[in-house]
């Protein structure tokens, strides 16, 4: 089976590579683009016309949950860049994973009243996180961004346990 | 995924969980993280004046190969040589837990956190023989 990389999200979409997309306008592209490619709709003739239609489809749903999620979409727009980037920046800064051994520390420990302080921390260095990861990209610096998505992962999963514990 | 026996044991009972003081010259720190998974390994060692680790400790946070991992090469540090414990490989520690090739990531961030701790020790000996050579 030859494997043929999937088009980025981006391109199925036909948008622009962009960090920030209006998400009532993209909700309204991904609702038109599948009712275009339907497979109900397009009658296909014959099976290969079947094979491109269903693909057609299954590249617009993958697109779809990529680019209404803000960091996979900046994690698409990084590959689709540059592929690699993320791969080749994974070595973060040891104060910062320090910092974020303490905030995992934080969030186990966390209790009653103790949570919703913490959840606001996290809250803000997320979108922190995501203001240092556009200032980058604008800037063209690709290398800091990719570091930038991959530390407000540990802010995301950090965010994540605290609303599992309650 | 099974975990094996002794990476339940590890994670069950951690060995060696805690602080060294990082600012003390005698503590080498080493902090690294796997991104992906958000993992975050911090291991340190204590060194004693003939060059071996009489004290190693970790925190991590992540899964029970990654707490495993860890668990285990601070046992094996304590009581080794500083440059016998350099020469600690992640296969080692694979083999010994048993883990699987998905978690074989969690015994690579063990092996970096040990250089990484070893890299700073050393940094700070140097810099204090530098400071003792340049104060005389």
């Amino acid at each position: 089976m030859i494997h043929v990389p999937a088009p980025d999200p981006f391109t199925v979409f036909g948008l622009p590579r962009a960090l920030d997309l209006d998400e009532r306008a993209l909700e309204q592209r991904y609702l038109r683009l599948s009712r275009e490619c339907h497979p109900d709709r397009l009658r296909a003739t014959d099976a290969g016309d079947c094979i491109a239609v269903l693909q057609r489809a299954a590249e617009i749903n993958d697109a779809w949950q990529v680019l209404r999620d803000p960091w996979r979409r900046a994690r698409a727009l990084l590959e689709a860049e540059r592929p690699g980037v993320l791969e080749r920046n994974k070595r973060l800064d040891p104060g910062f994973l320090a910092s974020a051994l303490d905030l995992a520390e934080a969030v186990a420990d966390a209790r009653g009243a103790a949570t919703a302080p913490l959840r606001a921390q996290l809250t803000a260095a997320l979108a922190a996180d995501w203001d240092r990861l556009r200032g980058h990209v604008l800037r063209g610096e690709l290398d800091a961004a990719a570091r930038a998505v991959h530390e407000s992962h540990y802010h995301t999963k950090a965010l994540h346990d605290l609303d599992a514990k309650s | 995924m099974a975990y094996s026996d002794k990476v339940l044991d590890h994670y069950q009972n951690p060995r060696n969980v805690g602080s060294l003081d990082k600012d003390d010259p005698n503590v080498g720190t080493g902090v690294v993280g796997a991104p992906e998974c958000g993992d975050v390994m911090k291991l340190q060692i204590k060194v004693g004046d003939d060059g071996k680790i009489v004290d190693a400790k970790f925190k991590t946070y992540g899964c029970g190969s990654a707490i495993a991992s860890s668990s285990l090469a601070t046992e094996w540090l304590k009581g080794a040589s500083v440059d016998s414990a350099a020469q600690i490989k992640n296969t080692q520690i694979v083999e010994e837990l048993s883990l699987p090739p998905v978690k074989i990531h969690c015994s690579v961030l063990a092996e970096d956190a040990i250089k990484a701790a070893i890299e700073d020790w050393r940094r700070k000996q140097s810099a204090r023989e530098d400071g003792a050579g340049a104060g005389a």
